[in-house]
């Protein structure tokens, strides 16, 4: 096109780079922010960000999409059509903020001045720091109502933290040390697709896969995937029966005498009795920083040998024991496990199992191994909240701490006693009315409209109630909204955002706008304090003295000026200058048996047992628990909830997964490296990328052994109806030999009926719709994994 | 004048796609106009399946037989290694698509891969072909760098905006060298597990040289003679037996 010919074209505005954080996963990747004349056209990993290292996954780069979404929101809308449904334009107007806050906070002081406070809840996903998801909890307690921080973990991965708590005391993620191990054993963690921190986890895979020596690695999973395929040895295994291996394992080590015996103990004349199907004598063995493991032993693990767990997991006996001598016999060593085990009706069971395998290869607090997150020093708030509560909020808190109003999931409740939240069962709740009918609810990152297993049953239960969505984009929750009050996105933001658990050292980010807001959107942090200024007694003064955002940012840097950064920061400004502030290092070491604290100059404080307690290991025992002692608290639980005899409840042992949903063939949903959460379903370039083994570059595909396609009549590339007990989805099929052929596998992406043009009506069906809303017992964790699914051609 | 070359380490690749994606955004191709795609193949049978992947930039090559067989001489190589398009003088015939043995150059004015067409959400002015909010101030036409007109082939230019201005002299552009990071391509910049390398290739002291010998760097086709400039290290470093797939249907 010689007619079209342009000349060298540079833009005359100066570039600038602005600090933000990645809001596309978990990780909370530092990114520097490109802007020239006003327009954001790169993002790049920050140099400076000890996650990011410069570097970015896949998702990270395609930011600016989200900003420049063509269907965001571009203000405060109200409903105008009463009627709500998938298929309901909700014919929304545009409203002034003014109008749209007295609007929320005129129906706020109603409920509270008829004493139905409670009936307000706020529904949050990925809460990112002390300016936003930090203020919830506060708004609840100064308003009257237990339902203001509803977490979305239960849908999430709770079942790793609950399997932790239960047997090492810290009910949270594991901080690794990834950079100093020799052999990684992973049970169904997307270690190179979606773990966290996915970015930093690829920088760890090339220095793991090029260091001497080099780290071996075997990943367990239902279908071949990226990390599978990338590590030495690749392990199909029946859904759910992740425990069944880890037991076998830990059988072997103790057979083959292969356990750390600095950790665990040893034998007080050091020969090893341990032999399958012998019981020992409790008396002989004398355990250093584990509780137990006699029990455990004779009462479980005597007989869990590799050829018992074949039949129950399918993987061989051989493979298992290969596996057991290469684990036993490498350090530093770990297991590492998320949803793959866990999202199953066993889940804190399986996790349990496979978590004891750090304490025989002494994997706690050691070079290489696993710790725990410290948090930041933040400074205090600008005002106590204490002070602000007047005789109704006093009143609903003597009703919630006397169990007379309980919190709408029942979270705490006898009915999930040990769970950390319960998402999946509110909008069931609500429809019930027990434990009461919820009468306004507000979103914030959070659409499990779509996302609850089950989700249908959500879109019938949230048709009476008056829904507040604060997402900038077209969502599923926004379709049943009677309010948007959007939120800026994330390149627009002032907002703090610590650290998942990464290295255990306290770290903590800050996002700084690129850009003034595109549109008339307000950070959902100054919505929340504008709606608390509305709110009559003396809420609204709290409030007021918190003022903004970004005034409650600057009291928190305060705390950093006498706990300054490994990196100099200490101050405001000083921490949105660098994006973040750090402190190196972890304070804890356990080496050789022998547990440290940090001095100042070296890990050469000798701590003593009750410290250990008190700071690491913080079961009843102050050891690894292989027979949890919280767990035998709840023994009347237990042996309600899965038939196990009550003195057996503490012991970490096989349960069988249950399989809801009345089909023949388990139905994995797993999430891959372009999934951005919620935000990526409208990412052209997400789409075009998602599935890169299967060609799904436009869709999804169900990924179908041959065999079993076969046997159904089914041809790769087929359409094929999903069934289960709750209903049927479609999708397109492609034969995989690297699935099992009693499995199918549907990526959890697409099938979205709002979010914008390019998600909107995507096949396949959404996974969730045929996804049986069960879940752990225990944790309550979403089983998400566990449901059985029939497949036919349509 | 340096000779660039990358070297792409097959042992470190988690087949991520954040090259992919770091391009897309750097140069604004299209949904599937992936100058830096990554190949996945499977084989095997249950339960020894195995998965690879091969990431795919322009070879760059010595010998570039799109450059022969361009009949408007719209696409060359530079002096400094790199083969580009101008599109002033591109008429967007394809014979240099046929040519390449590769097939790592686009032509972008077909059907979309993804409807709604994005190019409909952000309609071109300019002459561009398309001309969303976020677009890359760098644009030079007569190397290819930017959005293109209709009616041309694009292909991966290894960041030419980018390199063409960094310091005299430098045997490697090292993205972990904090002076050196806005010159390296953005490819190789965000590469997580540090896959990728970029040097000059007529530097004796280059990281790529010494990677090159020590860990037996091959490169693809070397039977057509086009001596890429891109070498790949790693036991799966050739090009995978390719088998059809069946086409998209949804």
């Amino acid at each position: 096109p010689i007619s079209q010919s342009q000349a060298q074209r540079r833009s005359a505005g100066e570039t600038v780079v602005t600090k933000n954080v990645c809001h596309q996963c978990p990780a909370r990747c530092g990114i520097d922010v490109y802007t020239t004349d006003g327009r954001v056209h790169g993002i790049y990993g920050s140099m400076n960000s000890p996650i990011a290292n410069g570097k970015l996954c896949p998702k990270g780069h395609l930011g600016t999409y989200i900003l420049y979404d063509p269907d965001r929101y571009k203000g405060p809308m109200r409903r105008t059509n009463p009627n709500k449904g998938r298929d309901e334009d909700p014919q929304f107007e545009s409203i002034s903020w003014e109008e749209a806050l007295d609007i929320v906070a005129g129906r706020l002081n109603n409920l509270r001045d008829n004493d139905e406070s409670h009936r307000f809840a706020i529904l949050y996903g990925r809460g990112w720091g002390a300016s936003c998801a930090g203020l919830l909890g506060t708004f609840g307690q100064l308003y009257g109502s237990p339902n203001t921080a509803l977490g979305h973990s239960s849908m999430c991965s709770d079942g790793s933290m609950v399997a932790k708590g239960l047997t090492d005391g810290n009910e949270a993620y594991n901080a690794y040390d990834y950079k100093n191990v020799n052999y990684l054993l992973n049970f169904g963690a997307g270690f190179l697709e979606a773990f966290r921190p996915y970015n930093y986890l690829m920088q760890v895979w090339g220095h793991i896969r090029t260091k001497s020596p080099k780290t071996r690695v075997t990943a367990i999973d239902v279908h071949a995937n990226a990390t599978n395929a990338a590590a030495d040895r690749k392990l199909l295994i029946r859904p759910g029966t992740d425990g069944a291996m880890a037991l076998a394992i830990a059988h072997v080590i103790l057979t083959e005498g292969l356990w750390d015996k600095e950790f665990v103990g040893d034998f007080r004349d050091g020969r090893n009795r341990f032999e399958s199907g012998e019981v020992i004598d409790g008396d002989t063995f004398n355990q250093r920083w584990v509780h137990g493991l006699d029990v455990w032993w004779n009462e479980e693990l005597k007989d869990r040998t590799p050829e018992w767990a074949e039949e129950v997991t399918s993987i061989p006996a051989r493979h298992i024991r290969e596996v057991a001598r290469e684990f036993g016999t490498t350090r530093p060593a770990m297991a590492i496990f998320e949803r793959g085990p866990t999202a199953h009706s066993n889940g804190t069971w399986n996790g349990m199992a496979i978590h004891a395998l750090n304490a025989l290869v002494g994997a706690l607090f050691a070079e290489g191994g696993m710790f725990y997150q410290m948090g930041p020093s933040y400074g205090p708030l600008p005002a106590s909240a204490g002070d602000y509560m007047d005789d109704h909020a006093q009143r609903v808190r003597e009703r919630i701490a006397s169990g007379e109003l309980p919190r709408i999931d029942m979270k705490g409740t006898d009915r999930w006693p040990l769970a950390r939240n319960m998402m999946q069962e509110i909008g069931p709740n609500h429809h019930k009315g027990d434990p009461y009918k919820l009468d306004t609810v507000m979103f914030y990152l959070n659409n499990p409209i779509w996302t609850a297993p089950d989700s249908k049953a959500w879109e019938e239960a949230f048709k009476d109630i008056f829904v507040i969505e604060t997402s900038p984009f077209p969502s599923e929750s926004a379709k049943y909204a009677d309010i948007i009050l959007p939120d800026h996105t994330y390149l627009e933001r002032l907002q703090d955002a610590p650290s998942y658990p990464f290295e255990g050292w306290p770290i903590t980010t800050l996002r700084t706008p690129a850009v003034d807001p595109l549109y008339d959107t307000k950070v959902f942090g100054d919505t929340l304090i504008e709606i608390g200024k509305r709110i009559n007694g003396s809420m609204s003064e709290y409030y007021q003295a918190l003022d903004n955002t970004e005034n409650v940012l600057r009291h928190l840097a305060e705390g950093f000026r006498d706990n300054p950064g490994s990196n100099g920061v200490n101050d405001f400004e000083s921490w949105k200058r660098e994006g973040v502030w750090y402190k190196k290092p972890y304070h804890w070491r356990q080496r050789r048996g022998v547990f440290y604290e940090w001095d100042g100059e070296g890990y050469n404080r000798r701590m003593s047992p009750s410290e250990v307690r008190e700071k690491l290991l913080r079961t009843p025992s102050g050891r690894f628990e292989f027979v949890s002692g919280k767990l035998e608290q709840y023994a009347d639980y237990v042996a309600q909830e899965f038939g196990i005899p009550a003195e057996r409840a503490g012991i970490i042992q096989w349960v069988a997964p249950e399989h809801p949903g009345g089909g023949d063939l388990y139905f994995s949903t797993p999430k891959t490296a372009m999934h951005a959460e919620g935000r990526g379903a409208n990412i052209p370039h997400a789409i075009s990328l998602l599935q890169p083994v299967m060609g799904g570059r436009r869709t999804v595909y169900l990924e179908i052994h041959p065999e079993t396609a076969r046997a159904r009549g089914i041809r790769s590339g087929d359409r094929v109806k999903i069934r289960s007990e709750l209903g049927e989805i479609e999708a397109y099929c492609r034969y995989f030999e690297g699935t099992r052929p009693d499995t199918v596998v549907l990526p959890m992406e697409h099938g979205h009926w709002a979010q914008g043009r390019w998600a909107e009506s995507r096949k396949p069906g959404h996974s969730g719709e045929i996804t049986v809303n069960r879940s752990d017992r225990i944790s309550g964790l979403a089983s998400y994994y566990t449901t059985k699914v029939s497949v036919e051609r349509a | 004048m340096p000779k660039w070359g990358m070297v792409i380490d097959l042992d470190k690749c988690t087949g991520c796609q954040a090259c992919t994606t770091a391009c897309a955004m750097e140069n604004n191709t299209l949904p599937g106009e992936s100058w830096q795609d990554v190949l996945f193949y499977h084989e095997g049978k249950y339960p020894n399946t195995s998965i690879k992947w091969f990431p795919r930039p322009c070879m760059q090559c010595e010998n570039p037989s799109c450059v022969h067989v361009c009949p408007t001489r719209a696409t060359y190589k530079t002096d400094d290694g790199v083969v580009l398009i101008d599109w002033n003088k591109c008429i967007g015939c394809k014979y240099c698509m046929i040519a390449c043995p590769y097939g790592v150059r686009f032509y972008a004015d077909e059907k979309p891969l993804l409807e709604p067409d994005i190019r409909q959400a952000f309609p071109g002015s300019d002459g561009q072909m398309w001309s969303p909010p976020f677009q890359n101030p760098e644009s030079d036409w007569s190397k290819g760098i930017g959005i293109q007109p209709r009616g041309v082939v694009s292909k991966c230019t290894f960041c030419y905006h980018k390199i063409s201005k960094a310091p005299a002299g430098v045997a490697d552009l090292d993205e972990d060298n904090p002076d050196l990071v806005e010159y390296v391509p953005a490819c190789v910049r965000t590469c997580a597990p540090k896959a990728r390398y970029f040097g000059d290739l007529d530097n004796p002291e280059s990281k790529v040289n010494e990677l090159i010998a020590n860990k037996r760097g091959t490169r693809v086709f070397e039977h057509t003679g086009n001596k890429p400039q891109v070498y790949y290290l790693g036991e799966h470093g050739t090009v995978p037996k390719f088998e059809p797939q069946f086409d998209d249907q949804a």
